[in-house]
């Protein structure tokens, strides 16, 4: 096999490898592996290991930038669609995100819907460790009524009124769950519908 | 006359689109006999169909189609003195080229009627 030739299959993959980022190991030495193959094998058929016939088969896969892009959409997509844990889904959004301006609107959909969900399962949580400070408080200042929630680290600001009292663990659990599984269905009815328009039109 | 490039554009633009939406059904079809590694699936979409396929295209789509688990992958030692790697249709990838395939009949013969003025009036 020629130097030259091998050493462009090398650099390629090389290239490729780098932009693969954030995917794991295996999965990634998979594709090499593959891609390496399909080099080799489209070659050999075009006459032999010649440089030239390599680079033709180089030029066939598009640039390795390209195609480690297309590699990323495509995992990301998948992923968000078969996994269903949070951090899990938050990771593959944020590839998506990198890669379209649809991707970033869900990211952000779904990074203030999880915010929200884990804050009010921990009040829920920390309610009985501060009983007299964490919860769901309501009050009036200049700017008009608020309702915020309260871990229970400071004291809430004078003239505040808790408006769930011990409420706040079975609600809390339960808003907090709802909006986790929610904000969950949302981000995988979203890498659906995606795929769908772009990829795969179905009836 | 002066549209015209520009038409052109759009109508190359919209076929891109409609084979894109193909792929994934052809390279399940693809498999529908038995496993194939990638090169063998690239040659079949073109010999079988006139689906001129970038192969830039065709190998992610495969690991795709792999975490979806519609198909599973072996790598086999081969004559060549490399391993390939092998794809073949899982039961639930079966199920849907099955779905998708007669989809497809539908909307085909649908959009025929729909269309046979259309090729008349040339």
């Amino acid at each position: 096999m020629a130097d030259d030739a091998q050493q462009k299959i090398e650099a390629y993959l090389e290239t490729l490898r780098r932009r693969l980022r954030g995917m794991n190991d295996d999965d990634t030495r998979e594709i090499l592996e593959e891609l390496r193959s399909h080099i080799v094998d489209r070659a050999t058929s075009g006459g032999g290991m010649a440089t030239s016939n390599v680079e033709a088969a180089l030029a066939g896969l598009g640039s390795p930038e390209e195609l480690a892009a297309e590699y990323m959409t495509n995992e990301a997509l998948a992923r968000a669609e078969v996994s269903r844990s949070p951090l899990r889904i938050l990771g593959s959004l944020f590839r998506w995100a990198s890669l379209s301006i649809a991707g970033f609107w869900v990211l952000l959909g779904a990074a203030i819907g999880y915010f929200l969900g884990f804050a009010f399962i921990l009040c829920a949580v920390l309610k009985p460790f501060h009983p007299q400070t964490a919860g769901l408080w309501r009050y009036s200042d200049a700017g008009g009524s608020q309702v915020s929630l309260r871990l229970g680290f400071s004291s809430p600001p004078a003239g505040a009124h808790e408006i769930l009292g011990w409420w706040m663990v079975p609600v809390g659990l339960v808003v907090g769950i709802g909006l986790v599984m929610l904000t969950t269905r949302f981000a995988i009815w979203c890498a659906r519908a995606y795929r769908r328009s772009h990829v795969l039109p179905r009836g | 006359m002066k549209a015209q490039p520009q038409e052109t554009e759009t109508t190359d633009k919209w076929e891109v689109q409609l084979r894109k939406g193909c792929l994934e059904l052809a390279v399940l079809a693809a498999l529908w006999e038995g496993k194939l590694y990638g090169l063998e699936i690239l040659r079949r979409l073109e010999s079988d169909s006139d689906l001129v396929v970038s192969e830039g295209t065709v190998y992610p789509l495969l690991s795709r189609l792999k975490a979806l688990e519609l198909v599973r992958s072996e790598w086999v030692e081969s004559d060549a003195g490399h391993p390939r790697k092998y794809y073949a249709l899982t039961p639930v990838g079966k199920q849907r080229v099955q779905e998708m395939a007669s989809i497809w009949t539908r909307f085909s013969s649908s959009m025929g009627k729909l269309l046979a003025p259309v090729g008349k009036g040339r």
